[in-house]
C-alpha cells in the first residue's frame, strides 16, 4: 500500500486550513472503510490523510422534531437509535443490513454520503426522507437538498476545501411510514443489486379492516378491501439506488400518487412509472432488465410496508414478510 | 455397557485449543531469519507472444535480491500433462501466466519491483469457449500440441476418457421414456480463508526444505525432487514440513508454479524465500473447480427402471493442464454407479482455451456430474408419471451389487438415506403443489474406502509408546482442518486400550512421517485409520508379551482396556499400563514398544476401459430440500435441509457432522450463489464482495442424518465423509425449485434472474 | 516520518513508533508479532482480522493504526485469563466442533464475545446476525452457532 502521512486536527477550522494547505494531495478520512480500501486498490493515492475522528460537534444525533445527524455518526450508532427506528424507519432498515457489524462500528454516514457510490445504502433512505446537507467551505456555508448533491458515480458537488457538517432530516407529516429494501444476493457483507426506499404519508392512522395487513394475502387483495376507507396519500417519496448513475428520486411516479386516493391500480401505475424513470444498467452485480422488474415489485412492496407501519405499528415485523 | 470408550464419541479436535487461542502457526505466520519475500508478475494479455522482458530497472531497486524470468530458468515442466512451466518465456496463454518473479527484503519492495519490469507482447487472437476452441481455425493455445488419428495441431487434449458398458443404442430403442438435456456448470473457487503460500529454503549442501500447505506431502516431495533434478541437483534431499493448513478442499492437491518459483529464487539468493498470495491472486492465480458442458440422455421402462445413461461432456481445460482434466475419470463413478443403470456410455473431451485452468475440488467432478444426472432423474420420473421418490427407490443401489464400472458394492445405505430424507421432508404431503413451496432430493455415490488412483493407495503409521504411557502416532496422513488427527487418535486409543488424551498424532514432516499418497478421495479415515489399527495391533501384541512376563500369564489371556492390562479369565488381576512400560524399558536388555504398519487397501486400479473396483467400499447419501420461491423476485429460501449419509460408522459424530455441514454449505453456494466470473479470460470478481460466499445469515439449518452400515473393511466400520456432503446439493435444490414453481434450471448457479426469466417463459 | 502512539493492548499499556500509514493489522502482526489475528482478504470483506477496539469489533486490516491512540485493543491472545484459562467462548468452540481449519476462529471468537457482551441471551437468529461479518468456509457456521449458544448458557 502506498505510504501516506496521517494528520489528526482537533477543530473544524484546522481541518479546513489543512485542506487548503495540501489541496489535491490530501484526502479526508472518516471511518476509513472506503478510503483505506481505495488506497489499497490504487484508485486513490493521497500523500496525506486528514482524520475527522477528533473533531468535536460532528458526531452527534440530535432530535427536536428535526433530526440532525453529524457526519461522523457511525452506522452502528444509527442502528441502535430507537428514536430513528420509530420515526425514520427507512434509515434504520438501511443500516441494519449495511456491510457487517465490524464495518458499521467504524463506517460513518458522512463517509457513505461523500463516497457517493450509486449503491450507497444510507443515501437512498435519506433521499426518501427528504434530507438536506449542510456544507462548510473555507469562506462560506451552504445547505442543499440531498437530491442535488450527487453528480455521478463517486462524484458530488463538494468543491475542493469543502466538508459536510450536518445531515438534516425534516419532521415527517403525521401518519407517515418509511421503509427501505436492499435487494441483495446474500444477507450480509453485500452490495445491493437494487435499493428501494419509500416514504408515504396517509390521511389517517386507522382503517376498518387492518387485520388484513397481518395475513399473507396478495397486495391487490388487501388494497381492494381497504378501498372503502378511502385512504389518501398526503405525501410520497420514492428513492432508488443502483438504478441510475446516482441515487435518484422517481419524481414522475410520485406525482401520480401525491394527493390521490390509494388504490391497487394506482400503486401499480406508480411502480411501473418508477421503473420506467430509472436508468438501470448491466453490470456484473446485476442485469438492467432484472433491476427494472425489481423496481416494479419492490416499490409496491415498500409502499405497503409504509402503510403497515402507519396502520399497525405495534405488529410490524420487518423484514420477514414482504407481501 | 458402553461398547467403546473412544469410538463414536464427540471428542474435540486435538489442535482446537491451539487454534482457539491464536497460537497455531499457519504459513502466513512463519518467519525465518533472513527470509526474503517473493512476488510474481502476471501476464497482461490472455494470449500473446512475449517479445521481450526487461528486468534491469527492477533488479536495481534497493532491497531487491533477485529477479527471474523464463529465459533464465531450467526447463522444469509440471502439471498432469507436463505442459506448464514456472515462468513463461515464449508466449502467454492466459492472464494468470507467470512472467517474472522477484525476491526482495519486504513484500512492498517486491511489489514495486514488479511495476518496473517491462514486457513487450505481440497480441494473439484468443478463444474463451471450449466449443469454439474445438473448431477448425480456432487459435491454437499450444501450437506444438497435436492429437487425433491424423496427429494434427489441435486444442483437444489426448486424453482417453471413454466408458462403455452394455449397449446404449439398443437400450435407448427399448426405452419407453427418454430424457435428453444439456446442463452447464461453471468455475467456483475453493475460498480457503487463508491464502496460498510456501517458504523454500536450501541448506549449505543444497538440500531443500519446503514449508508447505500441501495435502499430499509425499507426492509433493517427489515433485520438488524432480524439479531439483532438472536444476542439476539430482541427488539432493527434499524435506516437506507442513504448517497448520488454513483449508484445503482439494486446492492443495497440486504443486503450483509459485512453489517452483520459490525454489528457484531460494536457490539463486541462498536465502529462504516466502510466497504469500493476496486474496486477489488467490482468486485468479489458483485453480478453481472444473467447469463442464454436459449433454446427457437417460431412459427408463414403463415402470420406471433406468435403461441407459448416455453422456457427452466438453470440459474447458484452460491454458494448462492440472487435475481438472482428470475429473472425468472420477465422474465415471456416479455416471456408472449412481442408481442401477445397466447400459452406460460416457465420452469426455478436454479442450485448451485461454481461460484459467482447473484442479481438484471437493467431490472432484462428482458434484458436476451428479447435478446433471440427478436433475434429469426428476425429469425422467415426470415423463414416466412416477413420483421421483419412488423412482429413486426403484433404482437404488443395493449391497452386493457389481456396477457397470465393476465396482463391488459391499455395504450400501442408499435406500435408508432416501427413506430417511423423505420422511423428514414429509414428502408425500409436501410434494407437487407448485404453489411456491416445493421439495426435492438427490443422491450421491463416492469412494469410501480409498481410491487407487496411483499405483499405491497406501498409508504408513509408526506408533511408539513412552514410559508414561503417551502414545505417539506418526502418520503419513494429512490433517487440513477436517480432524483426521483426532479420528486417528481415537482409533488408536480404542485399539490399544487407552484414551484419546494419551495419544499425540504427528503428521507434519516427511523426514519423520511414513509415506501416504495424500488427503484426497475422502480416504483418510479409512486408509490412515486402518493403517493405524495395524500398527496399534502390533504394539498391543508387544505390550501383552511384556506384560505376560511380569504378570505371569500368557499373552492370549491378557487384554487392555482403559489404560489397564488385565487377565481375561480373572479381571481383578491387572496392572496399570505405565508400570508395564517402564518394566519393559528399564530392564537389562530392555526394549522399546514401537511398531509400524503400511496399509494399502485391496482395491484395484481402473483398467484401460476404466473398469475395476476403485475403492474397497463406497459411500452413499441423499440430500433433501424444502424451498420457498418468491415468484415475483425469483429468490429462493431454503426452509429445510436434510443430509443423510451412509458413513459406515461415525468414529467422531461431532467432526463428521462438521464435514457434512461444511460440505453441504459449499454445495448450497455452488447451487445458488457462487460463480467465478471470467470475461475474455479475466476474473472480474476476484474478491469476497463479488464472489458470493454464504454468510452465517444465509446458511439454513442443516440436519444431518447418520446412517451406519458398519462396513466390514472400514476401521471400526467407518467409510469416508470428507467429500460426500458437497456432492448432491445442486440437483436436490434444483429439483425442489422445480417442485415449487415448475421452472427447471440447468445451469449453475441458480440465480433469481434465471428463475424469474423461467417463470416469465412459462407464463407465455 | 514515524509517529509514536500509546494504547492499551490486551490490558497492558503499550507505546510504539509506527509509520503513519500502517493498518492496525500490520501493527499487530508485523511489528508486535501477535500473529493470532489473521489476514483473510485485506479489504474488510471477510472478518478474519477482527479485533476489539474499546470492546467493539472492527476489521483491523482497514483500520488506521494511528486511530488507536488512547484506546483499548483486544486480540485473541488477550482472551484467556492471566493464568491461561480459556474464555468460556473459546471452551465452547472447542467442545462443539466449531473449529476446523481454525483460520476464521480468532475473528469469530472475538465477534462472538463482543456480541454476547451486548446481548447475553441471544436467539439463534441474533447469533447469526452477530457473526454475519465473519466468513467461514469449513464449518457451515452451524457448530459455531451451537457453540455461541452454549457459551451464553442457553
Amino acid at each position: 500500500m502506498k505510504k501516506f502521512d496521517y494528520l489528526k486536527p482537533t477543530t473544524l477550522d484546522e481541518v479546513l486550513s489543512l485542506l487548503d494547505q495540501y489541496g489535491k494531495k490530501a484526502a479526508l478520512i472518516a471511518g476509513g472503510t472506503d478510503i483505506v480500501v481505495m488506497i489499497k486498490q490504487k484508485t486513490m493515492s493521497p500523500d496525506v490523510l486528514i482524520s475527522l475522528q477528533g473533531i468535536p460537534g460532528i458526531d452527534q444525533i440530535q432530535y427536536d422534531g428535526t433530526l440532525r445527524i453529524g457526519p461522523m455518526v457511525t452506522h452502528r450508532a444509527i442502528e441502535k437509535s430507537e428514536m430513528i427506528r420509530k420515526e425514520f424507519s427507512a434509515l434504520s432498515d438501511a443500516v441494519d443490513v449495511l456491510g457487517s457489524i465490524q464495518i458499521r462500528n467504524v463506517a460513518t454516514i458522512g463517509g457513505n454520503i461523500c463516497s457517493a457510490a450509486p449503491s450507497a445504502d444510507a443515501v437512498v433512505p435519506l433521499l426518501a426522507l427528504g434530507a438536506h446537507l449542510k456544507i462548510r467551505g473555507p469562506k462560506s456555508e451552504r445547505r442543499i437538498s440531498i437530491d442535488q448533491f450527487f453528480t455521478g458515480p463517486g462524484e458530488t458537488v463538494l468543491a475542493e476545501g469543502e466538508i459536510l457538517t450536518e445531515i438534516e432530516i425534516p419532521k415527517p407529516l403525521v401518519n407517515t411510514g418509511s421503509a427501505y429494501w436492499k435487494h441483495q444476493r446474500r444477507q450480509a457483507l453485500d452490495l445491493p443489486i437494487l435499493g428501494v426506499s419509500v416514504l408515504l404519508s396517509l390521511s389517517k392512522a386507522s382503517v376498518t379492516c387492518s387485520d388484513l395487513l397481518c395475513t399473507t394475502s396478495p397486495i391487490s387483495v388487501v388494497l381492494h378491501s381497504l378501498e372503502e376507507d378511502e385512504l389518501e396519500c398526503k405525501e410520497i417519496r420514492i428513492a432508488l439506488g443502483v438504478a441510475a448513475p446516482v441515487p435518484m428520486r422517481a419524481k414522475k411516479a410520485e406525482s401520480l400518487l401525491r394527493g390521490k386516493k390509494i388504490s391497487d391500480e394506482l400503486l401499480e401505475a406508480v411502480a411501473l412509472t418508477a421503473a420506467e424513470e430509472a436508468q438501470p444498467r448491466d453490470s456484473i452485480r446485476g442485469e438492467a432488465w432484472y433491476r427494472r422488474d425489481m423496481i416494479k415489485v419492490l416499490v409496491k412492496r415498500m409502499a405497503m410496508k409504509c402503510m403497515e407501519r402507519v396502520l399497525r405499528p405495534e405488529e410490524t415485523v420487518f423484514p420477514v414478510r414482504l407481501w | 455397557m458402553d461398547e467403546f470408550i473412544n469410538i463414536g464419541k464427540r471428542i474435540p479436535k486435538m489442535d482446537a485449543e491451539q487454534k482457539a487461542t491464536g497460537s497455531a502457526i499457519y504459513i502466513h505466520d512463519l518467519k525465518i531469519p533472513g527470509m526474503l519475500y517473493g512476488k510474481i508478475l502476471y501476464s497482461s494479455h490472455p494470449h500473446a507472444k512475449i517479445l521481450s522482458i526487461d528486468t534491469s530497472k527492477a533488479e536495481r531497486l534497493p532491497g531487491v535480491k533477485a529477479v527471474l524470468t523464463g529465459y533464465q530458468i531450467p526447463p522444469i515442466k509440471f502439471g498432469f500433462y507436463k505442459d506448464n512451466v514456472p515462468l513463461k518465456a515464449n508466449k502467454v496463454c492466459s492472464l494468470r501466466d507467470e512472467i517474472a518473479a522477484v525476491a526482495a527484503i519486504d513484500p512492498e519492495i517486491a511489489e514495486e519491483a514488479l511495476d518496473l519490469v517491462k514486457v513487450e507482447y505481440e497480441i494473439l487472437p484468443a478463444v474463451f469457449d471450449p466449443e469454439e476452441a474445438m473448431k477448425e481455425g480456432a487459435p491454437l493455445i499450444h501450437e506444438e500440441h497435436v492429437g487425433g488419428k491424423e496427429k494434427k495441431p489441435t486444442n483437444v487434449l489426448n486424453l482417453p476418457w471413454r466408458l462403455i458398458s452394455g449397449d446404449v443404442e439398443e437400450a435407448r430403442k427399448n426405452s419407453v421414456c427418454v430424457a435428453e438435456d444439456r446442463f452447464k456448470v461453471t468455475w467456483v473457487a475453493h475460498c480457503c480463508l487463508g491464502t496460498s503460500g510456501c517458504v523454500a529454503q536450501f541448506d549449505q549442501k543444497n538440500n531443500l526444505t519446503m514449508y508447505s500447505i500441501t495435502q499430499i506431502p509425499s507426492l509433493a516431495q517427489r515433485d520438488y525432487t524432480d524439479a531439483l533434478a532438472v536444476m542439476g541437483l539430482k541427488d539432493k534431499k527434499v524435506r516437506v514440513i507442513k504448517t497448520t493448513i488454513a483449508g484445503g478442499f482439494g486446492s492443495k492437491l497440486d504443486t503450483y508454479a509459485f512453489e517452483y518459483i520459490a525454489i528457484l529464487l531460494a536457490h539463486k539468493t541462498r536465502k529462504p524465500v516466502k510466497f504469500l498470495f493476496t486474496r486477489e491472486e488467490e482468486f485468479f492465480a489458483t485453480s478453481p473447480r472444473q467447469p463442464a458442458i454436459i449433454d446427457i440422455a437417460q431412459g427408463c421402462t414403463k415402470d420406471g427402471r433406468l435403461t441407459f445413461r448416455d453422456i457427452r461432456m466438453t470440459l474447458d481445460n484452460g491454458a494448462y493442464t492440472s487435475w481438472g482434466a482428470t475429473t472425468p475419470s472420477v465422474m465415471m463413478m456416479p455416471i456408472s454407479s449412481l442408481y442401477k443403470v445397466p447400459n452406460v456410455r460416457y465420452v469426455a473431451r478436454c479442450v485448451y482455451t485461454n481461460n484459467t485452468y482447473s484442479q481438484a475440488m471437493r467431490g472432484y467432478g462428482t458434484p458436476q456430474a451428479t447435478f446433471a444426472i440427478d436433475s434429469q432423474i426428476d425429469i425422467l420420473a415426470e415423463m414416466a408419471g412416477i413420483d421421483p421418490l419412488d423412482f429413486r427407490l426403484r433404482n437404488a443401489n443395493t449391497p452386493g451389487e457389481v456396477t457397470p464400472q465393476n465396482f463391488k458394492i459391499n455395504t450400501c445405505g442408499l435406500k435408508e438415506c432416501i427413506d430417511a430424507v423423505a420422511q423428514k421432508l414429509d414428502w408425500r404431503q409436501n410434494r407437487g403443489r407448485k404453489d411456491g413451496r416445493g421439495v426435492g432430493m438427490a443422491s450421491m455415490i463416492h469412494v469410501g474406502g480409498g481410491a487407487r488412483v496411483y499405483k499405491s493407495d497406501g498409508c504408513g503409521t509408526i506408533i511408539k509408546i513412552d514410559d508414561f504411557g503417551t502414545v505417539n502416532v506418526i502418520t503419513g496422513a494429512t490433517d487440513m482442518g477436517q480432524g483426521s488427527d483426532t479420528v486417528i487418535g481415537q482409533i488408536v486409543a480404542e485399539e490399544l486400550g487407552v484414551r484419546v488424551e494419551d495419544v499425540v498424532v504427528t503428521h507434519t514432516d516427511t523426514d519423520i512421517c511414513p509415506w501416504d499418497v495424500g488427503a484426497h478421495a475422502s480416504r483418510t479415515t479409512f486408509v490412515a485409520g486402518n493403517s493405524a489399527i495395524g500398527a496399534a495391533k502390533k504394539v498391543k501384541q508387544q505390550l501383552l508379551e511384556v506384560a505376560a512376563h511380569s504378570m505371569g500369564e500368557s499373552p492370549e489371556n491378557l487384554d487392555i482396556r482403559d489404560r489397564t492390562i488385565f487377565s481375561k479369565k480373572d479381571p481383578e488381576k491387572k496392572s496399570p499400563l505405565g508400570k508395564i512400560l517402564r518394566a519393559a524399558h528399564y530392564a537389562a536388555g530392555g526394549s522399546m514398544v514401537m511398531a509400524e504398519h503400511f496399509y494399502d487397501p485391496s482395491n484395484e486400479n481402473l483398467d484401460r476401459e476404466f473398469k475395476g473396483n476403485l475403492s474397497v467400499t463406497y459411500a452413499y447419501g441423499t440430500h433433501g430440500v424444502e424451498v420457498e420461491v418468491d415468484k415475483e423476485t425469483g429468490q429462493v429460501k431454503i426452509l429445510k435441509y436434510i443430509a443423510a449419509h451412509d458413513v459406515g460408522r461415525a468414529i467422531n459424530p461431532m467432526l463428521l457432522e462438521g464435514q457434512v455441514y461444511g460440505g453441504a454449505t459449499m454445495g448450497i453456494g455452488y447451487a445458488l450463489t457462487e460463480k467465478l466470473v471470467l470475461q475474455n479470460g479475466r476474473v472480474v470478481n476476484p474478491n469476497f464482495l463479488d464472489y458470493k460466499l454464504l454468510t452465517a445469515k444465509d446458511v439454513p439449518n442443516i440436519e444431518t442424518l447418520v446412517i451406519e452400515t458398519n462396513d466390514p473393511f472400514g476401521p471400526f466400520g467407518a467409510k469416508g465423509i470428507g467429500e460426500p456432503g458437497s456432492v448432491p446439493t445442486a440437483p436436490a435444490i434444483a429439483n425442489a425449485i422445480y417442485d415449487a414453481v415448475g421452472v427447471r434450471i440447468k445451469d449453475l448457479p441458480i440465480t433469481p434472474e434465471k428463475i424469474l426469466a423461467g417463470l416469465k417463459q412459462k407464463g407465455k | 516520518m514515524k509517529r509514536t502512539i500509546s494504547f492499551t493492548l490486551n490490558g497492558d499499556p503499550v507505546q510504539v513508533e509506527i509509520e503513519p500509514h500502517l493498518t492496525l493489522l500490520q501493527l499487530l502482526r508485523d511489528k508486535l508479532e501477535l500473529t493470532g489475528t489473521k489476514e483473510g482478504c485485506s479489504m474488510g470483506e471477510c472478518g478474519a482480522c477482527t479485533v476489539l477496539l474499546d470492546g467493539k469489533t472492527i476489521n483491523s486490516c482497514i483500520f488506521p493504526a494511528m486511530e488507536i491512540e488512547g484506546k483499548s485493543v483486544t486480540t485473541i491472545e488477550g482472551l484467556a485469563d492471566a493464568q491461561g484459562s480459556l474464555h468460556p467462548i473459546q471452551k465452547a468452540f472447542i467442545d462443539y466442533g466449531a473449529i476446523q481449519c481454525g483460520f476464521c476462529t480468532p475473528g469469530m471468537v472475538l465477534s462472538a464475545k463482543a456480541f454476547l457482551d451486548e446481548n447475553p441471551k441471544p436467539t439463534e437468529e441474533e447469533i447469526r446476525n452477530g457473526i454475519a461479518g465473519n466468513l467461514c468456509r469449513c464449518t457451515g457456521y452451524i457448530q459455531i452457532v451451537q457453540a455461541i449458544k452454549a457459551a451464553s448458557g442457553q
